[in-house]
């Protein structure tokens, strides 16, 4: 087997789950604080790297700076949906919730079609092109540059939930949500807040993705169905999981595509997922039940 | 035995009035209709990929159909059927082959007497037996895939159906891989230059599977001096390609040879760039995402020198001229091409037909259709359009297309070139 395809397959692997763990990372903080499954994760980025788009293309901001706008402005959508529609199946069954999520994601899916046409649209930032080359094996900047964005925004999440106010009423309504209500905490104020830095973090997540990902409004499902992948394998709920996750299955596609061929490697990541679900069904870093 | 009063059956009064009442109403109905059978129409559904993925050549399809569709009724209608117009009953596949059978059927149930579409080959094949049950002739605008006329035909020669009422006219995966065999050869020897390793890269939908294979089984045949030395595919659409290029590079290649659709070849085309791939340049056998008017504004200079060997419109011709500038005001800019072209002659294959058939029952439509010999189509084409056993037209051909000064011109085969053809690609 060819060395140099096998170490640039494990580079670009890896480097490629940072992106992968960005996207995850929104959805398991909505799951783990509110038990609510974001059905609309994926057409929510895409919204996100459409903004990103808009501002690169009619205002010359590079999605490097612009991802800031981006995350501010699914916060602010995040809170509308929360208070909004959310709220009032927190405590429904499970079929309610999906339901809900499911027709916000049609809902901003069509809306995407409306506004943006049905053509892939890509980003192009000066980034999107720069290698840095060590022997024969590169590193893709922009993706570098996206790893390492991924890991401070988690750093950054993980400091939030531990150690300010907010991010501790969060995780005490993730524990016991009757509990956190009778030692004062206002439930209602704090999964808003959830749900708004999740959605927050699905934006940031798609404007960095957007100069290397083509996407079409149709693109939600796909990127739903990755990030759950990853959210399963990881445990859902865990930060850490998520991050973890990202790269495991980013890295096994990878591997996939370089040993197997490139058409199997979703079999390896959902073969990945099937393993996980067998042997261990919380996930890496899930808590197990309770 | 009487029932209290209430006489048994229907009396005279009763049967007067309702007899009265049906009869007032069948006049009232038909009247109108006596009236309206002066301006008979010719329903024909016309089924594409209007959203989804595939949507952009989806939309010129549609917009080449609706062209010809008003052109036809602006000559006259079909003369001999009294002037009937053509009318068109819009359908979207969505890109998804259970939509798009739905659809079929959805548009058959609306009146439509003929369907035309769809652009995918994936969702053309569903399209197919819904065609076959409710015995509608359907003809193939643009799809490559071969199993699509020639499961029919087997199944007809077997006997297990009688009449064959699906027809394509646009090449099949099995010529797309003839003629690009054909004018890789040709082209690498006007270049003078002899590239001896070539790797195909394709997308893993019925499509790519099928246009790779006749590539490769033309390659076979032809046995030319160049090799096809490593086939990388990917599921479509891909998320990322980076491994895919790595590998490519593994092997070597003097020339890739990519098989896309639009949101592959915008990660694709970049990826080759950044990897530094030294190859004398990017030949593709043919598909879709190498030549659109959108994928030249997203690409841009990643897209230059590349060709695909697509069927084109013959611009040439004069007529071909004018329709692509009225093409360009109704489209807002885009460029008259593949998909729009043929969608186009769809609709003139259609109505040529209908005046040999004088009439929409679809066995003697069927007949008209299989005797076809129209030269009046605006592509490029190798003779006139016909239809052989199989239902396919051989004479539709692709032609060599390259895109330089961000536009796309046809560079092969020589009499029907607008430019000379550059290749090896010049250095970055």
């Amino acid at each position: 087997m060819d060395l140099t395809l096998v170490g640039q397959g494990l580079l670009s692997g890896f480097l490629f789950g940072g992106v992968y763990s960005l996207m995850a990372v929104g959805l398991t903080l909505i799951f783990g604080v509110m038990r609510v499954v974001n059905f609309a994760h994926g057409d929510m980025m895409v919204w996100g790297m459409y903004l990103a788009w808009l501002l690169s293309t009619r205002a010359g901001i590079d999605p490097y700076v612009g991802f800031i706008v981006c995350a501010a402005a699914l916060f602010l959508f995040g809170l509308m949906i929360q208070r909004g529609l959310v709220e009032r199946i927190v405590d429904a069954p499970h079929e309610m919730q999906i339901l809900l999520m499911l027709g916000v994601a049609l809902v901003l899916e069509n809306a995407a079609l409306v506004a943006f046409g049905p053509d892939p649209a890509r980003v192009r930032s000066p980034l999107s092109q720069a290698t840095v080359w060590m022997g024969p094996i590169f590193v893709d900047v922009a993706r570098l540059v996206t790893f390492g964005l991924a890991m401070a925004l988690t750093a950054a999440l993980w400091l939030f939930l531990a150690r300010t106010d907010l991010g501790r009423s969060m995780r005490a309504a993730a524990d016991n949500p009757y509990g956190a209500r009778v030692i004062g905490t206002d439930v209602r104020k704090v999964y808003a807040a959830a749900f708004g830095v999740g959605a927050a973090c699905v934006g940031a997540a798609g404007a960095l993705v957007s100069p290397i990902l083509p996407f079409q409004p149709t693109s939600g499902l796909g990127l739903s169905v990755t990030s759950f992948n990853i959210v399963i394998i990881g445990g859902m709920g865990s930060l850490p999981g998520a991050f973890a996750g990202g790269i495991l299955v980013s890295v096994a596609e990878s591997m996939g595509a370089v040993f197997l061929s490139p058409s199997m490697k979703e079999l390896v990541s959902f073969g990945l997922l099937i393993a996980i679900l067998l042997f261990r069904p919380a996930g890496l870093f899930g808590k197990t039940a309770g | 035995m009487t029932q209290g009063g209430r006489a048994r059956g229907t009396d005279r009064r009763t049967f007067l009035k309702t007899a009265g009442a049906v009869a007032g109403t069948a006049v009232a109905a038909g009247f109108p209709a006596a009236l309206r059978a002066q301006a008979p129409t010719v329903k024909i559904g016309t089924l594409h990929c209007v959203t989804g993925p595939l949507a952009e050549p989806g939309q010129a399809c549609r917009l080449g159909a609706q062209m010809a569709a008003d052109a036809v009724n602006a000559a006259g209608g079909i003369k001999s059927m009294g002037g009937a117009k053509i009318e068109l009953i819009l359908g979207d596949t969505q890109t998804k082959a259970d939509v798009a059978r739905a659809e079929a059927e959805r548009l058959i149930n609306a009146g439509a007497q003929i369907l035309m579409g769809t652009f995918n080959s994936g969702d053309t094949a569903a399209v197919v037996p819904v065609a076959q049950q409710r015995r509608v002739p359907f003809l193939v605008d643009i799809s490559a895939a071969d199993p699509i006329t020639a499961n029919v035909a087997k199944s007809v020669r077997d006997g297990q159906q009688k009449v064959q009422y699906v027809y394509r006219n646009f090449p099949t995966g099995t010529l797309f891989g003839q003629r690009a065999v054909q004018y890789f050869t040709e082209i690498f020897k006007e270049a003078g230059v002899s590239p001896k390793r070539v790797v195909v890269m394709h997308a893993n939908d019925l499509f790519g599977q099928n246009q790779a294979r006749g590539f490769q089984a033309a390659h076979k045949a032809a046995n030319p001096s160049w090799e096809i030395v490593e086939v990388i595919s990917w599921p479509e659409p891909p998320s990322d390609l980076s491994t895919e290029v790595s590998r490519a590079k593994a092997a070597k290649p003097d020339v890739i040879a990519p098989i896309t659709r639009p949101a592959s070849a915008q990660l694709l085309l970049p990826e080759i760039v950044k990897q530094r791939l030294d190859i004398m340049g990017i030949v593709g056998p043919g598909s879709p995402g190498l030549y659109e008017a959108g994928q030249i504004a997203a690409l841009k200079e990643n897209l230059e020198y590349v060709m695909a060997s697509n069927p084109w419109p013959n611009f040439k011709n004069p007529r071909t001229r004018q329709v692509s500038e009225e093409y360009a005001k109704r489209s807002g800019g885009k460029t008259f091409d593949t998909n729009s072209g043929y969608s186009y002659d769809g609709i003139f294959v259609l109505a040529d037909t209908l005046e040999r058939a004088k009439s929409t029952d679809p066995d003697t439509v069927v007949d008209a259709l299989k005797k076809t010999r129209f030269t009046g189509g605006l592509m490029v084409y190798g003779g006139p359009v016909i239809f052989n056993e199989m239902g396919d037209n051989p004479n539709a051909i692709p032609a060599m297309i390259q895109i330089l000064g961000q536009k796309p011109v046809v560079v092969w085969p020589k009499d029907v070139a607008a430019e000379k053809v550059v290749f090896p690609r010049p250095k970055r």
